[in-house]
């Protein structure tokens, strides 16, 4: 600072770079960020028509005291663990896969292939249609790694329209050939009761928040224990250090890219298995987006991609009842988990920068 | 020799739209600031243009303006997260296009706009021009955004690469430190850049709704955002190639449904799929030529960091 003398002089709003903060310090004003972030949403949705006692009941009340609501929560929080692991791995290689979503319909349409031609004895369905799956996303994701990798080209882009290829296909299967015939509708026959999920005994719970758990374990492990988790930290700050230090960064690339694909098709079984029990043409929709905004909060922590996680899918049973009850679309929520992730990305700036004013 | 007539006059239509996203795309982008929520400007703006339409009556032009207005406004938000916020600008990109997507759809059921049809803006009535035989219905039968694009094309070339302004505009996104040192106002000129360039991108957005639909739904621009930001790339960020680039996608989308009234068999949603496909094809085929991955403005994607430097 020092070198610019007469800019210290000049007077209005000025920014110095702060001491790097204290954990809990950063803590605080993520939990500050988020709570603005909720209030914005609240008040939008006060003006949409939306009484504050019904917001707070919708959201806390309901959701906390209700045991059925509750177990919703977690069920709805599965995937998107989920899908929050899959944008991490790949963000932590500067891989940003906004494909998610395309990932899960190929997943969905792996497992539901083995599911409707039934394929394999029905004891070891489950786990054939949870590894093809994760193949089916790891198939759709294949192409956009191998363009960045060898011709460079922008994987955000490629990887999303990948996601519009992929639900043509999806809508093809399912107004041809793969349409109920039982009911005529445009989704997936039902999948038979040894082909979803399994309850655990407790309300509506299922097999599906137990998978999140153990990726959750595994990605951590990975990300904090491993070798590789190492590799995936010198990448993350500088891939010119990882050349010198003679990391193959394409090879890197793509390992974190299969692992991430994977983790999305497993996401859309989950969905597709663990929550509706067959494949329709919507499962997937939010999910890409929503996962990339929570690791983005969770700061690609896996512990933190749970929590936050847990927050977002709150706000998805909260917002279905507000559909039902107020007439409000389902939208909201997305531009919820947006605000709340803007006024995140903004508090930064007061992380790293003090203003100071001299007048 | 009718089908080929026939195609060709509806390239206009359909290049439009990409030519002034691109144009605004290049706008923002050549100060430096990567524009990712191009989608959610699109949105925002086509929904403005038929709200307009539908709650204030037949005013195609004023409908047109709106819509690229919004895109400011929605653009001006951006430019403050990204220039004064330093928001990482993938993220804020990415928010953009959330952000919009909820908020076209909780604002147009609110207000009631989704799925009622209106007039919009039809094609020009050129007289007798029309009459000529073959150019006459490619040249003179269009709507007149279609001749005012060729004029933000020949305006926005004259201001990026003869004037002063321009100039800045491009140094700002190679070099802001260089701009700073000069006394320039790095952080004015990108939030500048974004919202004129949010703007074209809002136009682009209104014309898929005033001109091209005449009907607002949910998602109605489809993913053309996106498209928009591959075309960017395609033209190595100038607007010569761009103007290209928006041509040869109007003739691919323009020949779709051609093909399908000649009688050319085809499973739907494999058609539909087409543009995504080509899109990701004219990407590959960009980047076989190195010039291209270099030819993107140097601090693309940076936040400039006064208070950081060393």
């Amino acid at each position: 600072m020092s070198s610019y003398p007469n800019v210290n002089k000049r007077k209005g709003v000025k920014l110095e770079l702060r001491d790097p903060m204290s954990f809990v310090n950063k803590f605080i004003v993520l939990i500050l960020s988020i709570s603005t972030g909720l209030f914005i949403s609240f008040v939008i949705l006060i003006l949409s028509g939306v009484s504050g006692s019904a917001l707070w009941k919708e959201f806390v009340v309901y959701i906390f005291t209700s045991e059925k609501n509750l177990s919703s929560v977690l069920i709805q929080a599965s995937p998107f663990v989920v899908a929050g692991l899959a944008a991490a791995v790949a963000f932590k290689a500067r891989f940003w896969n906004i494909g998610i979503e395309g990932q899960m319909i190929f997943g969905a349409i792996a497992a539901t292939y083995i599911a409707i031609n039934d394929i394999g004895p029905g004891s070891v369905r489950l786990l054939l249609m949870f590894t093809a799956a994760g193949l089916g996303g790891v198939f759709w994701i294949l192409l956009p790694a191998f363009l960045k990798i060898k011709l460079d080209v922008n994987e955000i882009i490629s990887t999303l329209l990948m996601n519009y290829i992929a639900f043509n296909f999806l809508l093809h299967l399912l107004y041809g050939s793969w349409r109920d015939p039982s009911t005529g509708f445009p989704n997936s026959e039902q999948y038979d009761v040894f082909e979803i999920l399994p309850l655990l005994g407790w309300q509506s719970l299922n097999f599906s928040s137990v998978i999140a758990v153990l990726l959750v374990v595994i990605i951590f492990w990975l990300f904090v224990s491993s070798r590789f988790g190492f590799v995936l930290n010198v990448l993350h700050a500088s891939s010119d250090m990882a050349k010198y230090m003679g990391i193959r960064v394409s090879l890197v690339i793509l390992i974190v890219t299969v692992v991430s694909g994977f983790l999305s098709g497993i996401c859309g079984f989950l969905v597709s298995s663990g929550i509706e029990s067959r494949m329709t043409q919507s499962f997937f929709l939010g999910f890409g987006f929503s996962g990339i905004l929570i690791s983005f909060l969770a700061r690609d922590n896996p512990i933190g991609i749970l929590v936050v996680s847990l927050l977002f899918a709150t706000l998805v049973i909260g917002g279905q009842s507000l559909q039902v009850f107020y007439q409000i679309p389902f939208a909201m929520v997305q531009l919820m988990q947006a605000i709340i992730v803007m006024c995140v990305a903004a508090s930064e700036f007061f992380i790293r920068y003090r203003l100071i004013f001299s007048f | 020799m009718d089908f080929l007539i026939f195609w060709l006059s509806n390239v206009p239509g359909f290049a439009t739209p990409f030519a002034l996203g691109v144009l605004g795309m290049i706008i923002c982008e050549r100060s430096g600031v990567l524009n990712l929520g191009a989608e959610g400007f699109v949105l925002v703006g086509a929904m403005s243009g038929a709200g307009v339409l539908i709650s204030v009556g037949d005013v195609p032009f004023v409908a047109l303006l709106i819509a690229g207005l919004s895109g400011s406004l929605l653009g001006l938000l951006f430019g403050f997260l990204v220039t004064i916020l330093r928001v990482n600008q993938v993220i804020a990109g990415l928010i953009m296009v959330f952000l919009a997507q909820g908020l076209t759809s909780l604002l147009s059921r609110n207000m009631d706009w989704v799925n009622k049809p209106f007039a919009g803006l039809s094609k020009l009535n050129t007289g007798i021009l029309t009459e000529i035989p073959v150019i006459g219905p490619i040249i003179f039968q269009q709507d007149l955004l279609v001749y005012c694009t060729l004029l933000f094309y020949l305006v926005a070339f004259y201001f990026i690469y003869r004037t002063s302004i321009g100039l800045r505009l491009r140094a700002v996104g190679e070099n802001p430190d260089a701009v700073d040192a000069a006394g320039g106002d790095v952080i004015l000129i990108r939030l500048l850049a974004v919202t004129i360039g949010t703007f074209f991108l809002g136009l682009a957005g209104g014309y898929f709704t005033v001109v091209v639909s005449k009907i607002w739904v949910d998602g109605i621009s489809g993913g053309r955002g996106w498209i928009i930001i591959a075309l960017v790339i395609f033209a190595r960020w100038q607007l010569s190639r761009a103007l290209l680039g928006a041509v040869i996608f109007g003739c691919i989308e323009a020949l779709i449904p051609r093909l399908a009234a000649i009688g050319v068999q085809l499973p739907q949603y494999f058609v539909l799929m087409m543009p995504y496909a080509i899109t990701l094809l004219v990407m590959v085929w960009s980047n076989l030529n190195p010039k291209n991955i270099k030819a993107a403005p140097a601090s693309l994607g940076r936040p400039f960091l006064r208070e950081e430097r060393h």
